[in-house]
Parts: C-alpha cells; structure tokens; sequence
C-alpha cells in the first residue's frame, strides 16, 4: 500500500467558488500542495482564508448549490477526484480519505449508538459482518483510549463530553485504515488539556497506523507542535509553504512575520518588571473574497509593498530547502531581520 | 496602581439549583462558583484563567450584579454592593462595566453605532443630544474609529471593530472596573494584538482595573498583573504572573502550562505531563480536591479533604495539600 512512490494527494491550481448575493466568492484561488505518505501537513490561516473550503474541496462536499470547484485537479493516489461520480467519492470517503471536523456533533448521528456507526462505516466500505464490525468498533474505542470501551459502545454521542466525541469521531475516522486524514480544526473546541490529550493520540495513531494527516488550523502553536511541513494561507492564496522547524526558524513571507510577531508567546520570558510590550499589529484587514485580487493580496497590509506588488500576483519560488514563499520583495524581508 | 482595592470579593459563591422529579422541585445545584476570595487594585489587571465551565463568567456576571450570588460579599470602591437591589444599582452600573467575547450579539442591529455607544451617556444622564455626540465622536476616535463610522450599523463592522465598539461603550462612562469576558477569544491573531493594545493603553491612561477572563494563557499572560487559576469553581492558585509561569505551585497549574501550545516546533514532544480524564461535572464535583481525579500527586487525604486557599509564600496563595505555608517549592513526588 504506502510503498508505491510519489505524494498520496496532489493538489493542482485549485480554484473554488461560491455565488452570492454580494458576487462571486473566490474562496480558494489558486491553491497547489502536496501531501506525501504518513506525512503530517499543517495548513494555517486567520479564519476566512478558504482552508475549510480546501479541505471540502478534496473530499467533493462543497455544496453544488451555491459553489463550485471552478478548475484545478486532485489527484488521489493518481487518480483524479474532480472527475468521480458522487457514488464513487462514497466508496472513498471515510475509508480511504476520512476526516474530522471541529464540531464532532455536526458528523455524529444523535439517534445511534457510537458503536453502531462505528461499526457501519467498517460494514459499508469493507463488506464485513455486523459481527465483525461490532468488534472493529469495540477495538477503535480502546485504540482511541476512550476508557471503560465496552460500555461506551451502546452510548449515544450526547451521553459524551466534547472530548470523547472527539475521540470517537478519530476512531471513527481510523476504522477502515484510511490512507489521509483530514483534520479542520479538530481540537479548537476543546479545552487545553483535552486538546494536547487529542493531539497527542492523533500523533501516536498516524505513527502507529501510518496514516497521512493534513491537519488544518489556525493556531500557529498547534501547527508548531504537531506537523512536518506547513502551508500557510491568505485569502484564498498559498503564501508560503516549508519544512516546520524552517518555517518558525525564518518565516519568509511578511504575513506570516506579522502572525508571529502579533501573537503573545509563553514561552518567551517574561520581563521581571511585569512591562507589558506592545505586540506587533498587522494594520488593516484581511481583503473582501468577491472583488478580484490584482497583484499581491497582502499588499495594502504590507510594509514592505512596491508598485509592483499591487499590480503583478507574486509566483511561489523557492528560498532553498523546500521554503517556498510568494513575495516579490523576499530579499528585503530577510535582509530586514 | 494603588494599594487599596477597586473591587473586593469575598466568599463568593454562588449555586443554580437543579431542578426535576416530576414536582421540578430542587434536586441538587451546580455550584458554579464555590467560594471565591480576590482584590484588584486601580490599574490593575487581574486575569481568571480555567477551562470551560470552572465559573469564570459566572464570577463576571456576580460582580456586575447582572446575577444575584448565593453568598459572600462584594465591595466596590469602598462600597458594600452586595445586598443593593436593582434601582439602587445605578451608581454601581456606572462604575463597572463590560465587554464581551462578542459584543455583536449585545447591540441593537436597528441603531446606528454612535447611538449604542452613547446609550450610557443619556441612560446615565451624563450628555444629551449634540454634547453626547461629541462625547461619542471622541470614545471613536480613542478606540480606533472614524467618527464618521458613528452612522454605521452594528453588521457593517468587522469582529474587531465591533469589539472597538463594546470597549468604547464601556469606557464612556468612565468606570473603575471593567469586566473583560473573553474579549478576544473570536478575533484573529492580527487583529487580537490590536485589541490588546487597545485595552493596554487605556488602561494605563485611566487607571482602569480590569477582570479578565480567558482560557488562552498565553494571551492572559500578556495583559494580567496578577492570575487567579480556577477548577470547578474554586480559585486553585493567585499569584503575580512572574511567579505563576517560572514557579506555579499548584498541580493543576502545572498541567495546564505543560498541555498549552507554543509557536515552536522545538517544544514539541516536551509535553510529558499531561492529565488524562475529562474536567468533572460542576454538578457532581469530586469529594475532597475537586481536582484528585486527574491530579498526578494525589495522596488518600486529597480524596477526603478540601484544601484550603493558603498564602504559603508572600503574594503567593495556593489550595493543595502538599503545599503547605513555607514548603519546599521544588517538585511534588508521585506517591508510589
Ligand atoms: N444560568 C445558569 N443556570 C444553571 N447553570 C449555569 C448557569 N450559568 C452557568 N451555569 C453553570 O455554571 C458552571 C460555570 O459556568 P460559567 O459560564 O461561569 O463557566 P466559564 O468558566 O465561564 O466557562 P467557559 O470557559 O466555557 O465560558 C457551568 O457548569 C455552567 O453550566
Ligand atoms: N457555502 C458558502 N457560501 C458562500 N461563501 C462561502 C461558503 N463557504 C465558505 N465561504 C467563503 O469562503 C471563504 C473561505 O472560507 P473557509 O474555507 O470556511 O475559511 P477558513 O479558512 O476559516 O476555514 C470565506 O470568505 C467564506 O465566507
Ligand atoms: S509581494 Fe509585496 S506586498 Fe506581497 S508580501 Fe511581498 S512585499 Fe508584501
Ligand atoms: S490537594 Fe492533592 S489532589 Fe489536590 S492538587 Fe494537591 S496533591 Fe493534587
Ligand atoms: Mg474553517
Ligand atoms: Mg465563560
């Protein structure tokens, strides 16, 4: 299975689009990223930068309604999901793409028993008996340390803390050994230390399972502490995308700068006195998705902006080592220290 | 700051009942908040951090009297509020104000902005007519906002530009202390550092005290003079924050700095001591320490008696068994 070469998923100029009252929503413009086999990919971005619509986009749920993946492609192990039929994306979804989402309660069906969905999603995909699923059920629940298993089988999903919904939609997700898993904001509901309980089984699964986790969020600590490499957002558009450690050592593009530098950290020291420094602002807000972006979309935000920033889109280069990073004036950023 | 109290609470506890059988008479409460003791000075900011549940707005909403509490005391600047019925409030409203995690769902989509912002103004007979509105054109541009925006409604402001709103609601009525209740909880980051500025700055231009409430402990640390940890509806550890992340006392404490994330990729892994279990229900508190079901040093003593919040070191007040006034600081051992 992961010994055949090349990234699980591929993600190629993707361009998603709703249509609204206010006009044409370019919720994600433009986006390519890989995903490779057992990897952890973080992708992060203020709220509204399009990473839920990204995350829809590869598992085909973007209401037809109103949106649509207007061009682009994704490739699953080679094959190309913007063509399936919706029955075969089915066959897929929760067995060889799964995903959890930040509201377990949203994917969890009220009016059955943890166990019981559990253990439909193995019958489905992979054609075992009741029996079998019953027990698969019972062995994700304990996988997922969720104590006193056997009971918690015939529990329904309100009987259950936010926490151990979370819980149960990862051992839902894992039950058919899926290849990806994509994780939007799973722990953002949470509290601390349910959240680092989460994070840390979600870590211990994928090395245990091999499974490849994109894991979006927008929380720079959570990205820092969990994944390899990260792709960073901004209005729809990649920005920047790097190997962590580089990322947080020398971020490139002057958006995810001012992310870090606007956020207060604890594992600064705190000056004796108790001084408060002023945090770095990012001036203005993020750009109004249904007037099409000319040139750099950080621009009007951008200390660093030139004519030709607000006129001419910035192309990813690579700053060596994997650092990709979208911005007309890098040399100056990285002289500016 | 100055020594003397703006806002004083002592034993504050206050219990919802539960109601059910089928008379729905009284068949148990959540003590929400159980016994709570704390002081902030003028200029000061004295933080309340805990996970969800443990009583943080609760304590919010008592001080502010927009809930009665089930006992204890309340002194604000000197005056005893505690038993003051709701006519008599107003003098005490006029004091201490609010601001909200979001302000959106407190204002009146129907009026333009400049007349929610100035709604204290006249409910406190303090301006009218063209002086209010030159009142409220100034609190707009102290936060951060066109006067011209005054005609503006509610919906047509982004999430920080509202929170702006809500902050210079409060202020215009120049109060003591003001209530922060997750403040910046809905904001994204770049905008959350120009909120927090915001509440700095003003802070040390008018003396503001402020309670703030939050979970995020990195964003607390940043703003608070003092923090008051809390656990199902007791404060487990008070102290400067200095002495609150170098040397916390408290194990509770210790977990929730140890499970806290950091934009370090350096860090990762270094999280060893997380607690395992759910915080329990506020319902059905657990015996003795509220917190011996996930406490890694609990001994059989913790399951039995409650500990008592104890200033063990000056300044330094901490409710754990094996903390006791003038103990060793150095790490617990892990009973065998
Ligand atoms: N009006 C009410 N009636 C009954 N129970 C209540 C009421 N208000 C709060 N509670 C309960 O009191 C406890 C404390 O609630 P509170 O809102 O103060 O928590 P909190 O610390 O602010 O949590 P969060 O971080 O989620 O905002 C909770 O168990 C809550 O369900
Ligand atoms: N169903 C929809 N209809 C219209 N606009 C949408 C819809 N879903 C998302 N959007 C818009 O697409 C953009 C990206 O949204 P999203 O991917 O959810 O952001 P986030 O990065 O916070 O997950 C936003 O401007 C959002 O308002
Ligand atoms: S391309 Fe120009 S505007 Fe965009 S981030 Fe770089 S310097 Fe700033
Ligand atoms: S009193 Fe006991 S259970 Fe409570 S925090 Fe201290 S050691 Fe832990
Ligand atoms: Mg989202
Ligand atoms: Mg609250």
């Amino acid at each position: 299975m992961s010994g055949a070469p090349g990234p699980i998923l591929e993600v190629r100029d993707l361009h998603t689009q709703f249509s609204t009252l206010d006009g044409v929503v370019r919720a994600v413009d433009g986006v390519s990223f890989d995903v490779a086999r057992g990897e952890t990919l973080g992708i992060v971005g203020e709220s509204g930068c399009g990473k839920s619509v990204t995350a829809m986009s590869i598992l085909r749920l973007i209401p037809r309604e109103t949106g649509r993946i207007a061009s682009g492609s994704i490739k699953f192990e080679g094959e190309e999901l913007t063509s399936l039929s919706e029955e075969e994306m089915k066959r897929l979804r929760g067995h060889r793409i799964s995903m959890i989402f930040q509201e377990p309660m949203t994917s969890l069906n009220p009016v059955l028993t943890v166990g019981t969905q559990i253990a439909e999603n193995v019958v489905r995909h992979l054609g075992v008996s009741w029996k079998q699923g019953r027990e698969r059920a019972f062995e994700m629940l304990d996988l997922v340390r969720i104590a006193d298993s056997r009971r918690r089988l015939d529990e329904y999903p309100h009987q259950l803390s936010g926490g151990m919904r979370q819980r149960v939609m990862i051992a839902m997700a894992l039950s058919c050994d899926p290849q990806v898993l994509i994780a939007d904001e799973p722990t953002t509901a949470l509290d601390v230390t349910i959240q680092a309980q989460i994070l840390d089984l979600m870590i211990e699964l994928k090395e245990k399972t091999g499974t490849a986790i994109v894991l979006i969020t927008h929380d720079l600590g959570v990205v820092a502490e969990t994944t390899e490499r990260v792709v960073v957002m901004y209005a729809g558009r990649k920005v920047e995308q790097a190997p962590v450690e580089a990322l947080f050592e020398e971020p490139l593009h002057p958006y995810t700068r001012g992310l870090m530098r606007a956020i207060p950290r604890l594992d600064v020291e705190a000056d004796a006195a108790g001084t408060r420094p002023r945090l770095q602002e990012i001036p203005g807000l993020v750009p109004i998705l249904t007037q099409p972006i000319v040139g750099c979309a950080f621009a009007p935000r951008c200390s660093f902006a030139t004519d030709r920033c607000r006129n001419e889109r910035p192309p990813l280069v690579d700053a060596g080592a994997g650092h990709l990073v979208a911005c007309w004036e890098v040399d100056r950023v990285r002289r500016a220290a | 700051m100055t020594d003397a109290p703006v806002l004083q609470v002592d034993g504050l506890v206050k219990h919802f009942p539960i109601n059910g059988g089928l008379l729905q008479r009284q068949v148990g409460a959540v003590k929400a908040v159980d016994g709570v003791t704390f002081s902030i000075r003028r200029g000061e900011t004295l933080g309340l951090v805990g996970e969800s549940g443990c009583g943080k707005s609760t304590i919010g909403k008592v001080v502010l009297k927009l809930i009665e509490p089930t006992a204890g005391r309340i002194v604000l600047a000197g005056e005893d509020v505690t038993a003051l019925k709701p006519g008599a409030m107003w003098t005490h409203r006029r004091r201490i104000q609010t601001i909200f995690q979001d302000p959106y769902s407190s204002m009146n989509p129907r009026l333009p902005s400049g007349t929610i912002v100035g709604e204290p103004l006249e409910n406190f007979g303090i301006a009218r007519g063209a002086a209010r509105d030159d009142q409220v054109a100034q609190l707009f541009r102290r936060v951060g906002l066109r006067p011209e925006a005054m005609r503006k409604y509610a919906h047509e402001f982004s999430g920080g530009q509202r929170q702006r709103l809500g902050i210079a609601k409060a202020l215009s009525v120049n109060p003591d202390v003001i209530v922060a209740d997750e403040p910046v909880s809905a904001l994204d980051v770049s905008v959350q550092a120009q909120v927090l500025n915001l509440l700095i700055d003003l802070q040390e231009e008018y003396g503001l005290a402020y309670l703030f409430i939050s979970h995020d402990l990195a964003v607390m640390r940043h703003i608070s003079h003092r923090i008051a940890v809390m656990y199902l509806g007791r404060i487990v550890e008070l102290t400067d924050k200095r002495t609150l992340f170098t040397q916390p006392l408290h194990p509770y404490t210790e977990a929730l700095l140890s499970a806290a994330t950091a934009p370090d990729p350096k860090r990762r892994r270094q999280r060893k001591k997380i607690v395992q279990g759910d915080v329990p229900s506020p319902a059905k508190p657990p015996p003795g320490c509220h917190f011996h079901t996930r406490c890694l040093y609990a001994t059989a003593e913790c399951r039995v008696t409650a500990p008592p919040l104890l200033e063990v070191a000056p300044g330094h007040h901490v409710a754990c068994l094996r903390r006791p006034v003038g103990g060793d600081p150095g790490p617990l051992s892990i009973p065998g």
